[in-house]
């Protein structure tokens, strides 16, 4: 074997993991096939943990696919970078004036970049390409809405409360999300946070400039409170799977949801005659707009050491343009990474995509918090919810660890 | 009136072991009958009927599972490979088993120790040198690969049962053929293996499991589709967010009947192995 697998000219391996999107892509490969005479072979390999591990053991043997997938950290991405199993794509993007990069949602292509002075001592470049992109917003049930009365949807954090109220009283459950996996539960808190203090406070705080008993934080915490009191949470929220909450709105069994644009596909499984719409998390301050977390859903990567690198670039750039990117959308249910495919897609995916600009995502920010820290927050917030602590002894707890955390960075540091 | 006092207390002892192993039976046989009620549903009814018994029966998903997840090419690679490392394991195993049984040679204990020791690691641990290797041997994407590595996974746990077995068999019958000329082989031939069968037994059921099963391995060995064994077949009804659950039921069901079979068939000899002691 060479140094990638299958060396064959004017054929292009790719090894991923989304099983939902194989049969399409066989057809988008066929179709490429006529338009170039080049054959693609998609081979499937899931679940996706199993795919990470074959994607390693390749790694090792230098047979990596012509293009493939990274899942996992950015740290990661950065080790197969350092290796050379990854090619920057920098320059591609860059030529005809950057018309691809420019076709591409900015924020799903951070993702795939690496800045100047990165701590991964990776040559900043781009060094992937996003084939669909994905954010977290809120769902409401518009039949269930229209039940209550309700006109429209919940724009401000206090038309939510009112909103919640109304729903109650006739016996429908507010908000349901799978608050069970505190990820979603850390995502909801930091879309509030940067609502109510931006991300420059944000960032502040992971440097330890800012404590969590700051009060812009308090506030943060007391929405749970708020919700609680309000009795605007599904029952059981901190114990739910996302899948079981997912079940739960498809079913028209609360009238709004926290969840990610991949939802379509999955209510569509469960209930093709539900009827709901895709808003922003109302705010709290209006004179900040909501972040929320989004951008790349899954990204290719071209190996560094293939005999067909410029083949499988020229695949990328096809594979990302606004037709197939439009049919990928359709086929799938997924938000094309592509910004000009928006007309050409289903109104409820368009208003998902409509928000690719609002998003936001720890893997691209400067600065991150301590984990043990992320997890004292993230269980507070969940110990709010069912009412054993209040916003005020959370923070306290979160800033501790936080402080004992920052004492010991200090001693290691000084130790080295 | 001792008697009767006898005959209460063996039927009162009798219904509770007896509603005791019904219940064990119904948790063992209650995740088959929801798989099989599950396969005969709708990706909308699933979560909705909470009956055993669906509202309307969909027998059309066995036919979309099959078709859908192209089972027809896997099954018959998963016979291949089922047959083949069973066989291969079965033949290794009583070879090494019943040499470190009866044979003395230096250091034959260190080596049945190292077999042993075989069974602690993990699968997943080595993966990658085991990748390696395979590439570096040209087995990456080839059957032959994939099932000699699938009998090296089986062969720790079988030689281990069947030595069991034959420290256990008298030796007076094998003195007999030893004394008519009977070559070692041809000990092993026709008189180990003929009076090891319920341990063997206990292997062809293990492995048979084990293969039948197997994914992990096949997924990092083989590359080709069409190399690949039944669980692949599955994979189509597992998106990355959303799950197709009649037809990945109905896949399931597909799956599982030939392994119930072959319980079904062997297992007067499997119940004779274990209680024969081909195990521990």
């Amino acid at each position: 074997m060479g140094c990638s697998q299958g060396n064959q000219a004017n054929v292009v391996n790719i090894w991923h993991w989304m099983t939902d999107r194989q049969e399409v892509f066989v057809e988008l490969a066929e179709q490429y096939k006529e338009q170039t005479g080049i054959e693609v072979n998609f081979e499937l390999y899931a679940p996706s943990d199993e795919y990470s591990k074959k994607i390693v053991a390749a790694a090792q043997a230098r047979v990596l696919p012509d293009i493939y997938g990274i899942l996992g950290e950015k740290k990661k991405r950065a080790a197969f970078i350092n290796s050379g199993f990854v090619a920057d794509l920098t320059e591609s993007f860059n030529a005809s004036e950057g018309a691809w990069e420019k076709s591409l949602f900015e924020k799903a292509l951070n993702v795939n970049r690496f800045k100047e002075d990165n701590i991964y001592n990776v040559k900043p470049g781009i060094y992937g390409v996003p084939i669909d992109v994905t954010n977290i917003q809120m769902l409401y049930n518009k039949d269930l809405l229209t039940k209550a009365g309700i006109k429209g949807y919940p724009k401000t954090f206090a038309q939510f409360i009112k909103n919640i109220s109304t729903l109650n009283r006739i016996g429908i459950e507010g908000l349901v999300s799978g608050w069970g996996e505190t990820w979603m539960v850390d995502c909801f808190a930091s879309n509030y946070a940067f609502n109510i203090m931006g991300e420059e406070k944000i960032m502040a705080t992971y440097r330890g400039e800012v404590p969590y008993t700051d009060e812009d934080w308090i506030k943060v915490f007391n929405i749970f409170k708020v919700l609680r009191k309000n009795n605007a949470l599904a029952k059981g929220i901190v114990a739910k799977g996302n899948k079981y909450a997912e079940q739960d709105f498809a079913l028209g069994r609360a009238a709004f949801a926290f969840n990610g644009s991949w939802c379509v596909n999955v209510y569509n499984d469960m209930n093709q005659d539900l009827n709901y719409g895709v808003m922003l998390p109302p705010v709290i301050n209006e004179e900040r707009p909501m972040s929320i977390w989004g951008g790349a859903g899954s990204s290719f990567v071209v190996n560094g050491i293939s005999e067909n690198k410029q083949q499988a670039i020229d695949f990328l750039k096809w594979l990302t343009a606004k037709d197939q990117q439009a049919f990928l959308s359709k086929k799938t249910k997924n938000l094309p990474a592509n910004r000009y495919a928006l007309s050409a897609i289903p109104e409820i995916l368009s208003q998902f995509a409509s928000a690719m600009d609002e998003t936001t995502h720890p893997s691209i920010w400067k600065y991150n918090e301590n984990p043990l820290v992320s997890e004292t927050f993230d269980k507070g917030i969940q110990s709010i919810i069912i009412g054993e602590k209040t916003p005020e002894e959370v923070a306290q707890a979160v800033q501790e660890v936080k402080v004992r955390e920052i004492e010991k960075v200090k001693k290691r540091s000084m130790r080295q | 009136m001792s008697i009767n006092r006898y005959k209460i207390t063996k039927t009162i002892s009798s219904i509770f072991v007896h509603t005791f192993l019904m219940a064990v039976a119904m948790t063992c046989l209650f995740p088959f009958i929801w798989m099989f009620r599950s396969a005969l549903m709708t990706n909308q009814t699933i979560f909705v009927d909470k009956g055993l018994i669906p509202s309307t029966i969909h027998f059309q998903n066995f036919y979309l599972a099959w078709t859908k997840g192209g089972f027809g090419m896997y099954f018959i690679n998963s016979v291949v490979y089922t047959v083949c490392v069973v066989f291969g394991i079965v033949l290794i195993s009583s070879l090494a088993a019943y040499a470190f049984s009866r044979l003395k040679f230096p250091g034959s204990n260190f080596l049945f120790y190292m077999f042993l020791a075989a069974m602690m690691i993990p699968l997943p641990g080595s993966f990658v040198p085991l990748y390696v290797l395979m590439n570096k041997l040209h087995l990456v994407n080839t059957r032959i690969g994939y099932i000699l590595c699938m009998i090296n996974v089986g062969l720790s746990l079988s030689i281990y049962i069947m030595k069991t077995f034959f420290d256990k068999m008298p030796s007076a019958l094998e003195d007999a053929a030893r004394i008519d000329g009977c070559s070692k082989l041809g000990i092993w031939l026709h008189v180990a293996l003929p009076l090891a069968r319920p341990a063997i037994a206990v292997v062809v059921i293990f492995n048979t499991l084990n293969v039948w099963n197997e994914y992990i391995l096949a997924m990092l060995l083989l590359n080709d589709k069409s190399l690949m064994p039944l669980q692949r077949g599955l994979m189509v009804f597992q998106g990355t967010h959303s799950v197709d659950y009649p037809l990945l039921m109905a896949g399931l069901t597909i799956t599982v009947a030939p392994v119930v079979l072959v319980y079904l068939f062997m297992q007067k000899h499997i119940i004779k192995g274990l209680t024969a002691g081909a195990v521990g």
